[in-house]
Parts: C-alpha cells; structure tokens; sequence
C-alpha cells in the first residue's frame, strides 16, 4: 500500500497519536514505579521531542515537568556524536547544570527512535528516584551547600548500549542509594515507559513514512506557535513590574515585557546565589517562566517547543535563579515556586478571565523517615502538601489542593501511609486558622499529624510562604502560612518551617499545617448567605465571623 | 413461556425477549421492542414495551433489567439529603479528596463538590489499625447527638464510613447496629457492606454515593417488584449490575450503587456469553452509540474487572471515585453523532460533543447544522441514504452537502475528502482508545477478536481491526440490541474484595486457605438467603500481587481448591510473567499479594439459541441492490449490498460489499471476506498489512 500522502487529516492523525504515546508511557511508568512518589504523587513526566531534541508532545502529572525532558535530549545531542548513537541506546541525566534542570533525585532517561536508521525522535522520562546518595536520607537536605552534598551526579551518561545494559553504570547507581531495591524498580520502570514510547513512534513513522512524520511533528509546533502569538496580541502590551518578599526578607522582583511577538521575563538584580540548597538552574527557571506563560495565554492542552517560541528569560549569572556550580539545589522547587509566584502575581491581572489571589504556593516538600516499626524495614516518606488556593472575584478558592507545581498529583491515603510507613495518621483536616478573608476567601490549607512510631526517625522540612503570606487581591486578606509544629511526648511544641533531620522519638507527633489562599474583594462586601453558610460549615468561626466580616452570630 | 431483559436508557426504553419452546427448553424466537423513556416513573416505559411487544408476563419465567436510575440520580444530583460519620479526624477527607487538578494551567480550578456537606459529617472516636487490631476502643456517646441533627437537618440516609474498617468492620457494625436500634425506619450504608478495599476518600465517598441513591433506588426497585407481582409475573426478577453479572432485586437493594453501570456492561457481558457459544475465548468489544464508543477486553473468556472506577472525571475535573467492582470499559466520546469541527488553526476534530437525539445529526432534517460522522457515512454511500433507519427517515442529503460544505471551504478539500477526513479522525479516536485497551496492557491484538455492535459498531469495526491487526470482526446478529440480549445470557454474579497485605512465601499457604474458604462461605451464606441452592455455586478466585513496595497491582486467577507450597510457587511464576507481559521486565524482588477477589455466580436456567433455518436460498438472492461506495484509500467501487435479514448460515461473500438492516450498517471493505455463521453471526477476516 503506498504511504498515505501528507494532508490536514494525516498531520491531525500523527499529531493526536504522538499524545497517545507521551499518555501511554505515562500510565507505564505510574503502574510501574516502585516509589509513592512517582506512583501517587506522579512526581515524574513523559515526552517525545523531535530528532534535535525540541519538545513535540508530553504527558506529564505535574504541568511543572511538561517542558522539562527537552533539555536532557539536548544535552545528550551536545555530547554526543551522531556515531555514537545507536538503536537502544539508553541515556541519562540529573545534573541539573547540564540537562538536568532540577536537582539530582530527578533523573531523566531518553532514547533515541529510529526509522530506516535515520534517528526522528526522542522519548524521555523524568521522575523524582527516592534516593541517590548524598549527605541526607532522600538527598535533600537544607544544610547542603555544594552539589556534591546532595548524591550522585549522572552527567549525561549512557546507561544501556543498543539495548544492553551498561552493568557497572549500574552497579555504581545501585552502590549509592540507601533505597537501592526502589532506586533499581524505578529505573526499570523509566525504561519500560520510553521502550513503550520509541515502539509506538516508530510504529506511527513506518505507517505514515519518515518524510511524513517529520514534516507533521514541525506542523504541530507552528500550531503551538501560532496559539501563543493569537495569545499575545490579545494581552495588554508593556513592561509589567512586580516584587515579592522571600521568608528571609530579602526582595526578588521581576519585569515582564509584553508585546505582539514576545513575552521577555527579566529576572536580572535579584539575590545572589544561596549558599545552601536553594537555587534554580537557570533551565528550571525558564520552566517557571514557562509554566506562567502558558497559564496566561492559554489553558488549553496543547504544549509543545513552539508554544514557547515566544517566550525569553533572561538572569544573571550567579543569582538564586542561574547559580553556578557547585551551588547546591536540593530545594530548587521552592525557588522555583517563587520565582513562578512572582511572575504570576505580576501578571494574572492582565486577563482578567484568568486572575486569581495569591496561594499557599509552596511545595511544602516534607520528608520523614525512620525504620518501620512492624517490619523493620527503612522508610522514607517523600511527599508534598496540599493547601489552600487564592480567591478570584467570581469564587472562593479551592480548599486543599497541591500547589500550581502539581497538577494530577494525589496525596497519599492514611490508610496506606499508616501500613507503608508504619506511622499513625491522627487527623487530616481543614485548618481553622485565619487568613484569606474576603468578599470572596481564599480556599482553606489543612492540618494533618503524623504520630511517630519507631525510634530513630526524623522529619525534614523546607516550606516557603511561611513568613511572606500569600497575596490578596482587591482589598481581600492575605492568606495563611505554611509550617510544621513538632509535639513532643511530653506535651512540648516546636514550630519549624526549614528543618533538616530532627530527630524524632515514638509519640512525637509532627503536625502539618498549609495555609489558606489570599482573598480577593472586602471582607465587608462578602454575601451575608455566605457567611452563614460558611458559620453552617465551621469553615468560619463566630470569632471569625465577627472579627472580620463584622458578623454577630444570634446565639 | 418468555424470557424478558429491559433496559432503561437515556432515551428508549429497550425490551427483547425470547419466546422458548416449554417441552425443548430452545429459544424459538428473539423479539424486540422500543419506547419513550418515561423520568418520572420509569417503571411505567418498562410496561410500555412490555405491553407494545405483548409479552405475557405471567408466561415470563425470568425478568432482567438494567436501569439508569443510579447514573441519573447522582449525576443529575436528585439523590436524597445525606448524612456522613467517619472516625475523629477525617471528616473532611471526603472534601479534600486527593488534592489533584487534572486542568493543569487553570487557576481558578474548583475542585467537585462532595456530596454531604461539612455540617453534615460527623466523627466518632475510636481506632482500628491497618492489621485490624484495636488501637482505640469505639465510644458511642455522642452518636445519638449526631442523630438528632440529622433528624434534624432532614437527614433521609446516613453513610458510615471509618478508617481500616476493611481490615475490621467491627466498629462500623457498632455505628450502624446503634442507628438501627434508634432510628430503625433509616436508610444506612457501612464501607465494609460495599468493600473491603484500602484508600479511605475512595471508600467514604463510594459509601457517601451508595447512601445517596439507596432509598431512590429502593423506591424504585420496590414499584417495579409490585408493578410485575401484580401482573402475575412469578419468576425471579433480576437487575443487570456493573460487574457484568446480574443480581436479584433484593440483593441490590441494600448496595444499588453496584447498578451504576448496569447499561454499558452488559454489552461486554453479552459478547462473553456470545463468544462461550462460538468457541471465541480472547476478545475486544466495540459499542459504537450516538455519543460514545466503549471498549473492553475479555481475556479466555474472563471479562476484565477494575475497582479503580471514577466519575464525571476528565481533564477538567477531578470526579468521583467508585469503589466497586465494574467491567473495566474505555469510553470516549465519540459515536454516530459526534461533531465534526474545525478550530482556529483549520485543524480537524471530531467529537466529544454529539448532536444528539435532537436535533440529532444534519442527516435526519430536524434542524442540525453540525455534521456528524452518521452524516459522514451517508455520504460515503456507506449508510444507505434511501433506507436511512430503517427507511423511517428520508435523509436530507441537501442540508448535509450544505453543512458539510462550510467545513470542505476551510479545509480546501471537497466534500468527499472531508467526509473521508472525518470517518478516518473518527477511527483514529477509537484506535486510541482500543489500543488502551490492548496494546497498552501488553495484549497482542492478533490474538483477539473484535466483537463490534451497537447502532455504529459494524460500520467502523473492519476498518479498526485493519489497523490494530485484528484478523476477525464478528458483528453479531441484531447488534443494535445486543447489549438486553446480554442479560438474558446471564449468571448471577457477586464480587467480593478484601485488602490484606500477604507476602508469598510458605505461611501464605494458610492465610490464603482460610482467607478465600471464609469469602466462599460468605457468598454461599448471601445466596442461600435468597434460597438460591448451593450446588448452583460456583467460584473464580483472583489475587492482586505486586512487588515489594509497589502500589499498583496485576491480578491473578487462582486454580479452586485446596492451596499449597507449589500453588503458591505457580502463583509467583503467574505473576511473574504477567507482570512481564504488561510492563516489559520483571524483578527478582519479595512478591505481595494486597487483595483477594471472589467471584461467586450462581447458575440460571438459559435456553439453547435457535440456530438461523437454512431454506436453501443462494447467497446471491440475499442481494438487495448495489451502490457505489467510497473505500477510502481503497477506492470507490460498485458494492453489493445484502440483506441481514436474509444471510443464512454458511453463506460466504468478499467485499466491497455492505450488510445492511434497519438499524446495522456493516461495511466489508474489498480484501476482506465474510462468512456467516449458524447463528447468523457475520465472521469476517481482515487480511490487513502483512508487514509483521
């Protein structure tokens, strides 16, 4: 049978298949993985990138990892020779200086498809491996200060050639993890979900033909290209200024630069590099960036390398969002987080169908370990926090949710935290604390305790927006803060909100608590039937009720 | 005497019977029927099409019904006022759900709303922990509080729901023994009468739901009972359920939500049962409707189950989990009445949105503007334009060259070409998701055959199996009712879960014994309540294994009878291997199960099918006319079109040709042969590209 010739229907066909394949190594991975955090969490993503490595498609749980991948296949077509490429070759990265993007647990593995022994295209993996070595259990750690400190640097090494494994790669990625049967399952499961990917790729090019397959691949770029630029003319063009507090005091601040063909992000004059772990390469800035741009351009499904085309970021060298090396970035996510928060605080208001007050907006990454007291075997608990979201003027915010980082991201049940980790989950609920109020509130953050059972565990934490509360809009009340109290057994609080190994003994209880999302409109202008629902609900208290809606309560 | 099956769908009211020969027990003929569905009382439209099609129902020894009242009542939020109690700690668990936000770039994202409000969900102290020991003990003394605000806050059904009361429900049982004592005339649903499965927001919400719609459904189901008593009907009446089993009303009166998908499972049921009779063991389903095509895969006649079921969740919302055993269907939207439209950009789409019943595709002249792929078919000359349903619509072919038009000038294309562009974006959407089905779960088409049915089924299967490498499609005579015919084809069928983390080693051997005799004794115990005799029984025993430390499970069918050491082996190497299957490497680690899984069906009495007569007739009188019909890339070529009606067994015919009835167009492309069997069953082989 001839191959079919390019037209509207086969480009639409390619096209919505390439999404298929990016969705199927996703749901490989996600059945596969060994680690809640990939599985429940769905800390990881999937994409397909044409033979030079720009993003063609993606399926990701978390919209922050949907244009993450491309970096790594780049960084592989840099090192590489053309040469030394082969039909199953496996490649991997975690530096995030070098197509890494994040920090060392977040490894990337690509390989390249081939058709008739032309290579035309990539398939990749990123996901959160729950342990590479490094000073601290789950390598992050607020005290590290050099890359070094935070596990085992994979620069862009090849770990299966033309389908066999690379054994002493392996070996040496085995020796540095605590976890190695999970570091090892995890890997496996990455590899399954690009085989998946490269097989139904290769299928799509040898039915349609290679010409064909690349020439479509290009189209659906130009469609990203073109929705970003109808975008573009219908935003308000300037240069828009915006600042924000970190929890330290000191000030980032942001220029975003609109106009019929460009979005210019300038982050230049802001703080220097951190001396510890909390720094973004300058490529997981361009994802912050990205993900605002796509946020308020377009919410629709369609994300690929020309989507971004427009889009240009701009650091100094040396800062918290473009450090360089050794500059350890364990957090990057907070600093990502923040520098995405300012962009988007500085921006939301420009459409006015989008805009929304400021959330919890932290990743509230908590790690807690220790040895499972019915089994004895070492656990780690790796996982974000849900919280409350920001207010709009036509809604309340959403109550508990994961941060704009996340996006099909699940939390873990009690009931299967309790028999995974062998901690007791006493109570996960909506918190009571104040914050938010407004004609419409913001969405409420929780409080979630975690009873220690075993002995020798510890808890580590590194929230944000603890001290620098989220943004309200309009006149509304910023929200609440994110933070974690430590109950002794005997009765005693501590109150963190950077934490590195506390040791902690059977009894103690760590207690989670995420703010509620900024308001948006005056307290006072606040509907009366909503607040009595809200009193109906107790998602208010009458002191609440009072003190800020001006509300008495009959009883 | 007649065998009846009704089923109740968004817009008809479906009936077929049999009418069975008393003294040789076969089936003499299949009869259909078809009314309005009635919303206030559906009871009513099942008469209607019992008294259209005059079935006596006082000769009818058996009644099966499948019904939209659960799916209604919650989508449409018509449920009752309901009332929620989980441990200290976890009323909110049903708000917060599980944080996620499929509709990644919205920030204004609202999550779905629970189902009880907070002031209406309580907490009772006490603990169970996950091995089912009892940490702390359950205390009571505010439960009769909580009751008085449900009474009153109008509380007509309360859910109880308490967290690791999968691994002990003996603190639910206190909870719901009390209400009961004082507060007997209330409607109340414990998680542990439902599952026994892990995850606390997907078993309360399950519960909360079941509580939702359990006094409408009993209302219902009660009306219904009456409404055949007094007829005289004498048999037993039975409801199709989502597990792809059927069920008596009164068991399902007490757990209605297992009714949620009663409509769609059937039809995977059916093609089970069709393929039990015509020796086809590994199968893909296709129902093709007006808004959706669904799929699903039987594996050596083992109908797929999945507990991991949600609704109204797509890429803009979260949805609803249902805990529950449900045949596990892929369902996209996209059916005969699926509209085509181009974007901004000139790109093509077809689907999700349909046109409907009303105003329906532009086709049927009721004002449409959208053209549909139905639209795109007539214009293939696939669907026969002058017989168009059956000849009880005259198709307005202006109106569709009109409509179809507007789409043709922003694509450049004529309008054949559009209408080829749409049928092939159409049979893209539904490779995807046949391939989910399939492929993705590492099953190799090849070794499946595709049983297609419903109204679109049989126009669209053979050019799917061609590129999936399907080398059959059956599409099976009256397909447009194939779904009731199911029901009638049915065993009764209960599912019973329980989360227990085992690990496989030798201790196993005990657990597992005593674990699945204890769940066998239970379903005989529920059956033989309901007088249904012992030796009626029978089991199929599956566990869910994992590695060590994984949480998604593949599940194992496990030999009946007395396990030991080498079961458990055997096990370990079946899982193994599957896993291999699914997921392309397999590990040397520690092997879990997390799940036992009982299926109990108990034996209904089913007539022997009546084979289609041979009268002798050629194949070549079958023949109603010929037509040019447009192939695709295969061309435009002067087809036969022959009468299904008419088809006796072993006839043979090649394409281009097109079968037709009043409501089943099937297209027969020109490499492609069809053979009817004694049935009357189209088997038609797809040569497809031979390249692997």
């Amino acid at each position: 049978m001839n191959k079919l010739a390019l037209d509207p229907i086969t480009t639409e066909i390619i096209q919505s298949s390439l999404q298929a394949a990016c969705d199927e190594m996703f749901v490989a991975m996600r059945k596969t993985a060994m680690s809640s955090i990939i599985y429940e969490v769905l800390d990881f993503g999937t994409a397909v990138t044409d033979a030079k490595g720009n993003i063609a498609a993606s399926g990701a749980g978390i919209p922050a990892f949907i244009a993450m991948c491309d970096k790594a296949v780049q960084a592989v077509i840099k090192k590489y020779d053309d040469s030394e490429i082969y039909e199953g070759d496996v490649f991997a990265t975690n530096d995030p200086y070098n197509g890494g993007v994040t920090h060392l647990n977040d490894v990337i593995v690509v390989m390249p498809v081939f058709s008739d022994g032309k290579k035309i295209a990539w398939t990749a993996n990123i996901a959160h491996w729950p342990d590479l070595g490094g000073m601290a259990p789950g390598g992050i750690s607020a005290d590290a200060t050099e890359i070094f400190q935070e596990g085992l640097q994979l620069p862009v090494i090849k770990m299966i050639n033309a389908g066999k494994p690379i054994q002493s790669v392996i070996d040496i990625i085995t020796a540095n993890s605590r976890v190695p049967q999970y570091t090892l399952g995890d890997m496996w499961a990455a590899i399954a979900s690009i085989r998946v990917g490269e097989k139904r790729i290769k299928d799509i090019a040898n039915k349609y033909g290679r010409d064909i397959f690349t020439e479509s691949v290009k189209l659906f770029m130009d469609y990203g290209e073109h929705s970003s630029l109808d975008a573009l003319t219908k935003l308000p063009h300037g240069t828009f200024h915006g600042e924000d507090l970190l929890d330290d005091g000191r000030k980032i601040q942001v220029d975003v630069t609109i106009n019929e063909k460009e979005f210019i992000v300038d982050l230049r004059n802001n703080p220097e590099q951190d001396a510890g772990p909390n720094n973004a390469s300058y490529d997981g800035t361009v994802v912050s960036a990205q993900m605002a741009f796509k946020g308020i351009t377009s919410s629709n499904f369609v994300c690929n390398a020309g989507t971004f085309r427009p889009l240009k970021v701009i650091c100094d060298e040396g800062s918290m969002f473009n450090p360089v090396r050794p500059a350890a970035q364990g957090i990057y996510y907070e600093t990502d987080i923040r520098s995405y928060d300012l962009i988007w605080k500085t921006i939301s208001h420009l459409n006015p169908d989008k805009s929304s007050a400021g959330s919890f907006a932290s990743i509230c990454g908590t790690f807690m370990g220790g040895q499972h007291p019915d089994t004895g075997a070492t656990f780690i608990i790796i996982e974000p926090q849900v919280g409350g979201w920001g207010a709009s003027s036509v809604n309340d915010g959403c109550n508990a949710n994961f941060s704009a980082f996340h996006g099909d991201t699940f939390n873990t049940p009690a009931e299967i935290s309790e028999a995974r980790h062998g901690v007791y989950v006493d109570q996960m609920r909506l918190t009571d604390e104040d914050g938010g109020e407004g004609k419409y509130r913001g969405g409420k953050g929780i409080v979630m305790d975690y009873r220690v059972r075993s002995k020798n565990a510890w808890v580590s934490v590194a929230y944000t927006r603890s001290k620098s509360l989220p943004w309200a809009l309009d006149g509304g009340n910023e929200g609440g803060s994110n933070y974690i109290e430590v109950i002794r057994k005997n009765g005693k609080k501590e109150k963190y909100s950077v934490v590195t190994g506390l040791a902690l003994e059977p009894e103690d209880v760590v207690r989670i608590h995420t703010g509620n999302g900024g308001g948006c409109g005056k307290p006072e202008d606040r509907d009366k039937r909503l607040i009595e629902e809200d009193l109906l609900n107790e998602y208010i208290t009458p002191l609440q009720a009072e003190k800020y809606y001006k509300f008495k309560t009959k009883n | 005497m007649f065998r009846v099956a009704t089923d109740v769908g968004g817009t008809f009211t479906d009936l077929v019977y049999f009418e069975i020969d008393a003294k040789s027990g076969k089936a003499l003929s299949i009869k259909t029927a078809k009314s309005d569905t009635t919303p206030s009382s559906y009871e009513k439209g099942v008469f209607d099409t019992i008294n259209k099609a005059n079935v006596n129902i006082e000769k009818s020894i058996f009644f099966a019904h499948g019904t939209t009242v659960v799916i209604n009542s919650i989508t449409e939020r018509k449920g009752v006022r309901t009332g929620l109690i989980t441990t200290l700690g976890f009323r909110d668990s049903i708000e917060i759900a599980r944080g996620d936000r499929p509709d990644f770039f919205n920030l204004r994202y609202q999550k779905p709303k629970p189902f009880v409000s907070r002031y209406l969900r309580s907490e009772v102290p006490g603990r169970i922990d996950f091995l089912g020991k009892e940490l702390t003990p359950l205390d009571l003394s505010n439960l009769d509080s909580i009751i008085d605000h449900f009474k009153k806050n109008n509380v007509k059904s309360v859910a109880v729901c308490l967290i690791h009361a999968y691994a002990n429900s003996s603190h639910e049982i206190k909870v719901v023994d009390h209400i009961k004592k004082i507060w007997p005339e209330i409607d109340v649903v414990a998680s542990h009468e439902i599952t026994r499965e892990w995850r606390e927001y997907e078993r309360t919400n399950t519960t909360a739901l079941c509580a939702y719609v359990k006094p409408i459904a009993r209302n219902y189901l009660d009306k219904l009972n009456t409404k055949l008593i007094e007829s005289n009907f004498s048999g037993n009446p039975y409801v199709m359920q989502s597990n792809g089993g059927i069920d008596t009303f009164e068991s399902t009166k007490n757990i209605p939500l297992t009714m949620i998908e009663s409509g769609p499972t059937s039809g995977v049921l059916g093609a089970a049962e069709l393929g039990k009779l015509i020796n086809e063991k590994n199968i893909i389903t296709l129902d093709v409707g007006g808004t959706t095509a669904k799929c699903s895969l039987i594996e050596n006649g083992n109908v797929k189950i999945n507990t991991n079921y949600w609704i109204e969740k797509n890429r803009q919302s979260a949805g609803y989990p249902v805990m529950l055993p449900v045949v596990d269907i892929v369902e996209i939207g996209n059916g005969g009445g699926s509209i085509a439209w181009v974007d901004d950009y000139n790109k093509l789409h077809v689907g999700p949105q349909s046109a409907g019943a009303d105003p329906g595709p532009v086709s049927y002249g009721k004002g449409g503007k959208s053209i549909t792929t139905t639209d795109a078919n007539l214009i293939t000359n696939r669907i026969n334009q002058k017989f168009f349903c059956g000849g009880e619509i005259q198709a307005d072919m202006n109106a569709v060259n009109k409509s179809i038009e507007l789409i043709s000038s922003k694509l450049k294309f004529n309008n054949s070409e559009t209408a080829r562009g749409i049928i092939r974006i159409a049979n893209n959407n539904m490779i995807n998701a046949l391939k989910l089905v399939s492929v993705n779960k590492g099953y190799d088409p090849r070794e499946f055959t595709l049983v297609a049915f419903g109204g679109g089924g049989g126009m669209h299967a053979t050019s799917l199996a061609k590129e999936l490498n399907v080398p059959k499609v059956i599409i099976p005579v009256n397909s447009s009712v194939f779904s009731a015919w199911g029901m009638l084809m049915s065993d009764l069928r209960r599912d019973y879960i329980l989360t227990k983390l085992t690990t496989m080693n030798d201790e196993a051997v005990d657990v597992l014994n005593k674990t699945f005799l204890e769940m066998e004794k239970q379903a005989i115990d529920s059956f033989s309540l309901e007088n249904i005799s012992k030796d009626l029984i029978s089991f199929k025993r599956f566990g869910s294994f994992r590695y060590l430390g994984q949480d998604h499970s593949v599940e194992i069918l496990i030999d009946n009878g007395n396990i030991d050491k080498n079961s458990i082996q055997k096990i370990i190497s079946d899982f193994h291997n599957q896993y291999e299957k699914e997921f392309t490497y397999k590990l040397e680690s520690q092997v879990d199960m997390i799940q036992f899984h009982l299926v109990a069906f108990a034996k209904i009495d089913k007539p022997d099918l009546q084979e289609r007569k041979k009268t002798g007739r050629t194949v070549d009188k079958t023949i109603k006319e010929n037509r040019m019909v447009d192939f695709d890339e295969m061309g435009i070529h002067d087809s036969k079109i022959y009468d299904f009606d008419l088809l006796e067994p072993d006839m043979e015919f090649s394409g281009p040709a097109i079968v037709e009835d009043p409501s089943t167009t099937v297209v027969i492309f020109p490499d492609q042969k069809c053979k009817v069997d004694n049935y009357a069953n189209l088997h038609i082989s797809i040569l497809g590209d031979q390249n692997e």
